[in-house]
């Protein structure tokens, strides 16, 4: 009996989608619009997170140590730092190669090429470049680097130099999810709305043969049920058309944000192909539960006949 | 078959539709509701198939007290009452056989039945050669004559006919009042509310005159007097 009323259900389902295909075809249009509104959002979002962190690698402190400590007094310093939990990556820096690369970024000035040559040997001394993995984590790292028994080993740190751009940095990454979030939270509330309105006008069409269907004897669950598979159908179809469409759209879009953030490696395609499940399921999942929630709402003034 | 007794109803806007109403109608009987418009007519059709409960008295249809009837029997007491209306309530976007069909849907009839049980009723009304045709392609008769046959699927021991031929021609009204007599003849008690004074007389059988909501005449063999 249960089976004979699902089947049934389904077939009016199909029946109702096909006989009214403008109604369908408009509530699957709307339903397109606000997930392309949402995945937008998705794609804003992957690419403010990919340039805020593509800054962020780009921060680091060296600790340049005087000439003459030793390179195993250095890599105990370094094993020592690579302890703390808000340490990434420290890479060390022998004085030679200091010394190279200091001349290699100075090599138009002829006065400090002249003053090296007249030093006899190496002024330079071992670096650590150190990262941390969160900006915050910086205060952390220095405050241990602070230690009065590094004092005498260390020349200087660079960190003051850095620590206006992370606290400014900090700031905007900080305040651009927060306008992230707050869009985002406008728009899936404004697409829930619109959608709740189509699937309700879509009921209100259908009010006077709900009232029919009561008079010649169908029970609630018999006249809700094909409503509720409708609204099932349109919003898969909903979310194939903005699957359909959204990819070619952001292989459109990828090159000129990709050559917009010259050098951050944006992979938008990627993002949405490494998360197809959790992105089109949970939009699927929603768009599924507002059309019922709704569809169950409008419905229920129309069938008290 | 139908007992109203001592029903009231008044609705939310004041006006008493029914007043202490006592009305008892026999298995197999042919009875024209008659009364000018807001007589309360279409009240007692309304009350018999519980789309309004009354406020006071008892109602009983084929031996079911469903005075106080719980919202989930509805379906149920719709489902062994045949009802026409004026304005057809067709389903617009089924054909003429889904429309019939679906009477039988609701109940959860198996496939096989329908397709046997269906083309019978529409053979009946004369409807055999527009199975397929929408709501929208038939004429008034035709519409009325679907009507009749998905209120006839269910093999109802009572007929309730709300203005059955209100909206529809005097060739048409003659058919479908045949089709009345016709379902009348093989056993169905068949109830009519009507403002059609020629159908009324020449039918000469019971006649209930409503006035203001009162039962103010009930003839055997009546004719409209208002």
């Amino acid at each position: 009996m249960f089976l004979l009323a699902l089947n049934r259900a389904i077939l009016f389902a199909l029946q109702s989608f096909w006989r009214n295909v403008w109604l369908s075809l408009a509530t699957i249009f709307v339903i397109f619009l606000a997930l392309l509104s949402v995945n937008f959002l998705i794609v804003v979002n992957v690419i403010s997170n990919s340039a805020i962190s593509a800054v962020k690698d780009r921060i680091d402190v060296s600790v340049y140590f005087k000439p003459e400590v030793r390179e195993s007094k250095i890599a105990e310093i370094k094993t020592r730092l690579e302890s703390l939990p808000q340490i990434k990556s420290i890479v060390y820096r022998s004085a030679e190669e200091s010394l190279d690369t200091f001349k290699a970024r100075h090599e138009g000035d002829s006065k400090i090429q002249d003053t090296l040559k007249e030093l006899a040997g190496n002024p330079m001394g071992g670096t650590l470049i150190v990262q941390a993995k969160e900006l915050k984590d910086y205060p952390e790292i220095l405050k241990a680097l602070d230690d009065p028994s590094y004092g005498d080993l260390i020349e200087e740190k660079n960190f003051d130099d850095n620590r206006l751009v992370i606290n400014r940095i900090n700031l905007i990454a900080n305040s651009a999810k927060k306008v992230v979030l707050a869009i985002s939270l406008v728009f899936v509330i404004i697409a829930i709305l619109i959608i709740f309105n189509t699937v309700r006008i879509a009921i209100f069409t259908h009010q006077n043969e709900i009232a029919i269907m009561k008079l010649v004897g169908a029970g609630n669950w018999f006249i809700r049920m094909p409503f509720i598979f409708e609204s099932i159908l349109c919003g898969l179809l909903g979310c194939v058309v903005t699957v359909i469409f959204l990819y070619p759209l952001i292989s459109g879009l990828q090159p000129y944000v990709a050559s917009f953030f010259n050098g951050v490696n944006f992979d938008i395609i990627g993002y949405f192909n490494h998360n197809f499940i959790t992105i089109f399921g949970s939009e699927l999942i929603a768009i599924i539960f507002i059309n019922i929630v709704s569809s169950g709402i409008a419905m229920g003034k129309y069938l008290n006949v | 078959m139908i007992h109203l007794v001592d029903v009231s109803k008044k609705f939310s806007d004041g006006a008493e539709a029914l007043k202490n109403a006592d009305l008892h109608i026999e298995p197999g009987e042919f009875v024209s509701i008659v009364g000018q418009s807001g007589s309360g007519k279409t009240t007692i059709v309304r009350l018999l198939i519980s789309e309004i409960f009354p406020d006071k008295g008892k109602i009983v249809v084929g031996g079911w007290d469903i005075t106080h009837i719980k919202k989930h029997h509805i379906p149920l007491l719709r489902r062994q009452i045949g009802v026409v209306f004026q304005d057809f309530k067709l389903l617009p976007k089924k054909t003429v056989f889904e429309n019939v069909a679906f009477a039988l849907q609701v109940a959860g009839a198996i496939r096989n039945r329908i397709e046997t049980i269906v083309p019978q009723v529409l053979s009946i009304v004369d409807l055999s050669n527009k199975i397929d045709r929408y709501p929208q392609e038939l004429s008034g008769g035709e519409r009325q004559r679907v009507a009749i046959a998905r209120a006839l699927i269910h093999r109802p021991k009572v007929l309730l006919a709300d203005e059955p031929t209100g909206n529809l021609d005097a060739l048409n009204t003659k058919d479908i009042i045949d089709l009345l007599l016709k379902i009348n003849e093989f056993g169905t008690t068949v109830v009519m509310v009507t403002h059609n004074k020629d159908t009324v007389n020449s039918l000469k059988r019971r006649v209930i005159t409503l006035e203001d909501g009162l039962i103010v005449q009930d003839q055997k063999v009546g004719k409209y007097i208002i």
